[in-house]
């Protein structure tokens, strides 16, 4: 009742399975290095096309390397869009607003559902999950309204105040606090630490990792912040520079391909830098965001 | 299915380049249709040598047969074995039935000879009741009756198990036991599985193989390794509780155990040496060679555990005798003799 | 009892931070939007305050709902939403897939690409949309170079205002969606994949499987959490699209197509923000927004429950 066969004795049989090993890797090696270069062209075309004059971004053919390389249009940019410094500024200001904004929130609240007791907690934490669902419109139509009615249209109040809560941050941290030990609370509540202090003083710094992942990827979200400014802050002075790219490109860029581009890498470039540096932190926050889907 | 090892040898080198010998020119004959134990504690290598077997390792060196095949260099798939896992590894989203069915599945099998064979080999452990479930609303001996059937449904030659009992409460582990030899014996398959529990090992194998530092250091059936061990890591790592070892001496061809003269007849110099006499060899005897001042006595039920004193001697003496010596007391100095003892050189070597 | 009040208290002070923003900018505004979008022909009244039944309307009724769904460009914009949700949303979960799959069975560079492929969720929507802009421009953009060299011909992607021209925008945005989209996919696959215990691929090894076999009855199953997850996420991020379009027609923010159809693209959300663009004072946008933002809300509700019904039958957990 043998079943099972022997082959891979047979040195010509063991040849072809290395051979169907090898076309395998190369193959699996050949699809992902497609797949990067998919992913890097644009970087590359953006790169190039920035450093190029407006003489030869016009060229009916294209050339793939700068023949002239115009490192002119990156200050052009500044002088063209005398604000552009200032919608970097701008974006700055209001990452870092709301980002110790949010973090406060977040980690006072997270403290709340991860450690305490309190009546309706269960029933709090699953509405706020499903708040996470809701399209964002559904917010921004009113607080557009309630931001008018307080007078911050135009100040930078509207633009971080809103955003002084993350539903997802909330989850996020919670999970953390969560996989602190009982038994190190036990042991603090036995030598008197009251609840504050332990969060302060033991939580915290046991989930520092996952409070820096938040703050990273908060400082990130501003930058990418289009449509509230849109609504409520689109003056000149108090442009973020999303909004600021996009006017930049419909009037003192249009048809200007380089200094657009130019524009794109300047604000490419600091999210660039901010991720070489924390890299893990980003990348494990953001898979940790579907471990519990 | 006869498993022949021959010269084994299996080295682990890490990204440092340190080399570990995991296992260590194991040669033997594993005998067709039994039920073999390869017992040792955590790291003697005896996984390893279990996986050698399989194919999920690379043997450094040596060869492995099974019967006349050498099989040194097939890919586990092309073996012909069948190796449950510690922890079962099975497939959580299938039922039993699947999980039990997908090695015959990719044998390309007709669906109705699967559909036999799985059933067939659900009542022969006895799991044939649960095959919709899914595993994880099983018990986990029940999960492990479902690993082995699925490692024997595709009739293997050989049949591994990885530490088969360790995940298993106490009350279950003796059930278990008793299944797998039952299986065994029905199916007659090769048996080879691992422990580092020696009562497990004892009370089911046909043959144990003890195993320390990734080398064989014994290969018998299980009452001749207990009553015969081959050296020093044997004797002490069989029996519960432990093998008494004293430190003796051979002086002119005569044994001694501090002044106390046990026996003659010593070939060699006069050296020091180890004696092992185990807790249940001791006889109280009022003419024994033996005199021991008891510390501390525990009625346990069916015996009497002593831990006392051998006159001259420094270390701990346990013994275990029948209950019906209740009449001793602390403190009381006893005479005993024993059944048996092991005398073994200072290196461990056993000396007969 | 001590404990139960003052815990009690305590998780007030602790809560309070979160729960003033979230009651105010959050919960509020769900109410307050929705009662808005059955407010008639409403238009904000100075004074007012802050809640939408003490500003000016004219009557309660389903009349803004009416204006919108009557409305030809919100038709539109439904469609082409739709549209890019079936479109866009199964390549780019399945190519997602099939790279954190290939990077799960490869030793050396896993590291390198990982970083490549992480690349697109660091950047800035608008400032990457002009870059795919330019790099699909009609007379000399790079996509059409290469077209040109391998002999076929350029096509217009993104300023066809004909019939055409909606289907090679379509691959445009999808392309850039896709692009966009697989860095956060492929993050979650493979960690989801990096946490399938290797016994079962060794069992499975023992048990003869083939490679596809392996994917499809192992693999896949033992993932599908994971792929439930990203799916959900996927297709309500694709209903919400606003960014993706305007950023790759790059000509401000209301500008959904080539010149001369500025709304061939418009999207649902973009309808949205259109009627808000009206303003708090021009009667009833406030509320064809709401009532917009809820139909959207609806649909997306819609669509999750029905794939939460699907992954309870399909899912393994």
């Amino acid at each position: 009742m043998e079943v099972t066969e022997l082959y891979y004795n047979d040195p010509k049989e063991i040849r072809k399975f290395k051979i169907k090993t090898i076309v395998f890797q190369v193959l699996l090696y050949l699809f992902l290095v497609s797949v990067a270069i998919f992913i890097l062209i644009p970087f590359y075309w953006m790169i190039i096309t920035s450093l190029k004059t407006k003489i030869e971004v016009d060229l009916m053919v294209p050339t793939f390397f700068p023949q002239e390389v115009a490192w002119s249009n990156y200050s052009q940019v500044f002088t063209q869009v005398t604000l552009f410094g200032r919608y970097f500024l701008n974006t700055i200001f209001v990452s870092v607003c709301t980002t110790a904004l949010v973090v406060f929130t977040t980690v006072t609240a997270a403290f709340a559902f991860a450690r305490l007791k309190f009546k309706g907690k269960e029933l709090i934490f699953a509405l706020l999950l499903m708040t996470m669902m809701i399209p964002g419109e559904m917010f921004v139509i009113t607080n557009y309204m309630t931001v008018s009615v307080f007078k911050w249209t135009e100040t930078f109040q509207a633009l971080i105040i809103p955003f002084g809560v993350s539903v997802f941050y909330i989850f996020f941290l919670r999970q953390t606090f969560q996989q602190i030990p009982n038994e190190l609370y036990l042991a603090a509540k036995v030598d008197g630490i009251g609840d504050f202090k332990y969060l302060w003083k033991i939580m915290i710094p046991i989930a520092m990792p996952s409070i820096v992942t938040i703050i990273i990827l908060g400082l990130m979200g501003a930058w990418n912040a289009y449509i509230w400014p849109q609504l409520v802050a689109n003056n000149g002075p108090l442009r973020m520079i999303a909004n600021g790219l996009m006017v930049a490109f419909t009037t003192e860029f249009s048809s200007e391909p380089q200094l657009q581009l130019a524009a794109s890498t300047l604000v490419t470039l600091p999210l660039f830098a901010f991720f070489v540096i924390f890299r893990k932190y980003i990348m494990r926050g953001v898979s940790r965001s579907g471990i519990k889907g | 299915m006869e498993v022949v090892l021959k010269n084994l040898t299996k080295e682990f080198v890490d990204r440092k380049g340190n080399k570990t010998v995991a296992v260590s020119n194991f040669d033997t004959v594993i005998p067709s249709g039994k039920l073999i134990g390869l017992l040792g504690p955590s790291g003697c290598g005896k996984s390893t040598t279990l996986y050698l077997i399989a194919g999920l390792h690379k043997a450094s060196g040596g060869q492995i047969f099974f019967g006349d095949t050498d099989v040194t260099n097939l890919a586990p798939e092309n073996r012909g074995i069948g190796l449950v896992f510690q922890n079962y590894a099975l497939y959580p989203h299938m039922t039993v039935r699947q999980n039990i069915m997908f090695p015959l599945e990719n044998m390309k099998l007709p669906r109705k000879e699967i559909l036999d064979r799985t059933l067939q080999m659900a009542k022969l452990v006895d799991i044939d009741k649960y095959l919709d479930r899914k595993p994880k609303e099983l018990s986990g001996g029940q999960q492990q009756r479902v690993a082995i059937a699925r490692a024997l449904v595709k009739m293997p030659k050989v049949l591994l198990l990885d530490e088969p009992l360790s995940n298993l409460d106490a009350r279950l582990r003796l059930q278990t036991r008793e299944e797998i030899k039952r299986i065994q014996r029905e199916t007659g398959i090769t048996t080879i599985f691992v422990t580092h529990d020696q009562e497990e090992a004892m009370s089911i194998s046909d043959e144990i193989i003890v195993m320390s530092a990734g080398e064989m250091q014994q290969k018998q059936p299980p009452q001749e390794v207990y009553d015969d061990p081959a050296n020093l890591f044997v004797a002490k790592f069989l029996g519960n509780p432990a093998i008494n070892i004293f430190e003796g001496s051979i002086r002119s061809g005569v044994l001694f155990l501090g002044e106390t003269k046990l026996d003659n007849s010593y070939e060699g110099e006069d050296r020091k040496v180890l004696v092992g006499i185990r807790p249940e060899a001791f006889i109280p005897d009022d003419k024994g060679q033996l005199e021991i001042v008891i510390a501390f006595i525990e009625h346990i039920g069916r015996d009497i555990s002593i831990i006392g004193h051998a006159k001259g001697l420094e270390s701990k003496t346990r013994i275990i005798i029948p209950a019906e010596h209740k009449h001793l007391q602390e403190g009381d100095t006893v005479r005993f003799n024993y059944r048996s003892k092991y005398v073994f050189e200072v290196d461990g070597k056993r000396i007969r | 009892m001590i404990e139960d009040k003052r815990a009690g208290w305590k998780a007030l002070i602790a809560l309070a931070p979160a729960m003033a923003f979230l009651l105010l900018f959050m919960f509020f505004p769900l109410f307050n939007t929705l009662i808005m979008s059955f407010l008639e022909r409403f238009r904000f009244k100075s004074g007012g305050g802050l809640f939408a039944w003490n500003q000016s309307f004219q009557s309660i009724g389903f009349g803004e709902y009416l204006n919108v769904l009557r409305n030809p460009q919100f038709l539109t914009a439904l469609k082409n939403t739709f549209i890019l949700v079936i479109v866009s949303v199964p390549i780019s979960v399945s190519l997602s897939l099939l790279v954190a799959v290939a990077l799960n069975k490869i030793k050396r560079l896993q590291g390198l690409f990982q970083t490549i492929f992480f690349l697109p969720y660091v950047t800035n929507t608008i400032a990457l949309g002009m870059v795919f802009k330019v790099m699909f421009s009609t007379n000399n953009g790079l996509i059409n170079t290469i077209l040109k060299a391998i002999g076929m011909a350029p096509v217009a992607w993104l300023t066809d205002a004909t019939a055409a021209g909606y289907w090679s925008a379509l691959a445009v945005i999808t392309i850039y969606t896709v692009w966009n989209g697989m860095a956060f996919k492929i993050l979650v696959f493979l960690s989801g994949l990096q946490s399938i215990d290797k016994q079962y691929y060794q069992a499975a090894q023992l048990d003869n499987a083939s490679r596809a076999r392996v994917f499809w009855r192992i693999t896949v199953p033992l993932l599908s959490p994971m792929i439930a997850y990203v799916i959900i996420t996927s297709f309500i991020g694709a209903f919400k699209s606003y960014t993706d379009v305007i950023a790759v027609f790059g000509a401000g923010d209301q500008v959904y197509g080539p010149p001369g159809s500025p709304f061939m693209w418009i999207t649902v959300v973009g309808f949205i923000y259109k009627s808000l663009k009206g303003g708090l004072m021009l009667p009833g946008s406030l509320a064809r927004a709401s009532a917009g933002s809820v139909i959207l809300l609806i649909i997306i509700l819609f669509f999750t429950v029905i794939q939460l019904w699907v992954s309870k039958k399909k899912v393994h957990y």
